[in-house]
């Protein structure tokens, strides 16, 4: 019981360029008081730039090089069963121009979208029968619906998305933010599969 | 003309089942109902939300249907706030939509603006409120 050593792999961790990853930066560990210092040191891995941009490091890659630093430990492991690096190269700096064509491109398309969900459910016809509804009236542009209907449209995806209010309504991650962690996620479980050498093995040895 | 009758009622019935349960499947798939009882807090009326849902359904498709007119005495001014809660639901159609589609997450991914997500939703939102407000001043009468 006394040679056990407890291992977490970390989920993601970003590094470095040249940077020599140790155990301590992609796990936590808990070890005998006696090895904790030598294990939280050891050395792991060593970013280099063949490694391009996101590298998997194997629990069983972990274990090999414990069990030759201290050779009866005893390691159990906990959790994920590999850890991401993430390589942080020079931070590019998206040009704003690329920025506001981007912006201008969903204003517009979403203008036009809108425009074209109207004509295709009629409902310019629909608006002109609710105002009949209301009033008793036929009016050809009923602007008093139309107008409120329009700003709306833009509260409504907006409370949908819960982004300018979350401070005041609650602190619940919006559907925006789910979906991003879970785009992640899918992104991540692709990677632990394809970028683990260890993970695959293929019959023509590549 | 019994038949005739009997032969009618049964396909008129039948039409509304379809019509009827695709609509509730497609909020369903959506997800308002469950957006909007996280955003007010009232899990305990999920009940009286499907009620409101049917009567709604009901009434509207009644009313129109039909030719009704209620004659409101102020109707007018009755129209702003239905204009408006006909927005926000239409409002939030769209947004659910975008979401399902997943279109958000991998353009902020891809062009790489994961911290300007903000500005990249008020884009499509600002392009909902202008592409309408054209579409009923300017556009219908062109």
């Amino acid at each position: 019981m006394e040679n056990t050593v407890y291992l977490r792999m970390r989920q993601k961790v970003q590094v470095k360029l040249g940077q020599k990853i140790t155990l301590h930066d992609i796990a936590q560990v808990i070890a005998p008081p006696k090895w904790e210092q030598q294990l939280s040191k050891l050395l792991i891995h060593e970013v280099t730039p063949e490694d391009k941009h996101l590298v998997v490091i194997d629990v069983m890659q972990v274990i090999r090089r414990i069990a030759h630093a201290q050779s009866d430990a005893d390691v159990q492991t906990i959790g994920p069963a590999q850890s991401i690096l993430e390589i942080q190269l020079s931070k590019k700096q998206s040009s704003p121009v690329y920025f506001i064509l981007v912006w201008l491109l969903l204003f517009i398309g979403s203008a036009l979208a809108i425009m074209n969900f109207h004509e295709d459910v009629s409902m310019q016809t629909v608006h002109q029968k609710i105002y009949y509804m209301v009033t008793g009236h036929y009016k050809e542009q009923p602007l008093l619906l139309q107008i409120p209907y329009s700003f709306g449209l833009g509260l409504g995806m907006i409370l949908f998305f819960n982004h300018l209010f979350r401070k005041r309504l609650n602190e619940e991650p919006s559907p925006l933010e789910v979906e991003m962690f879970n785009y992640q996620q899918d992104l991540d479980q692709y990677v632990i599969v394809h970028e683990n050498k260890e993970s695959e093995k293929k019959i023509d040895g590549n | 003309m019994g038949i005739k009758v009997l032969v009618l009622f049964f396909i008129g019935l039948g039409g509304g089942i379809a019509v009827g349960s695709g609509l509730v499947a497609f909020l369903t798939v959506l997800g308002i109902v469950p957006r909007l009882m996280q955003l007010s807090k009232t899990y305990e009326a999920t009940r009286s939300y499907e009620w409101s849902i049917i009567s709604g359904s009901v009434l509207g498709g009644w009313m129109i249907l039909a030719g009704h007119t209620l004659s409101f005495p102020a109707g007018t001014l009755l129209l702003v706030p239905i204009g408006l809660f006909c927005g926000v639901f239409v409002g939030m159609l769209a947004a659910a939509l975008t979401e399902v589609l997943n279109v958000l997450p991998i353009l902020a991914k891809r062009v790489g603006f994961g911290q300007k997500i903000l500005l990249i939703l008020m884009a499509i939102v600002l392009g909902k409120i202008s592409g309408s407000l054209f579409h009923w001043i300017y556009y219908v009468n062109h």
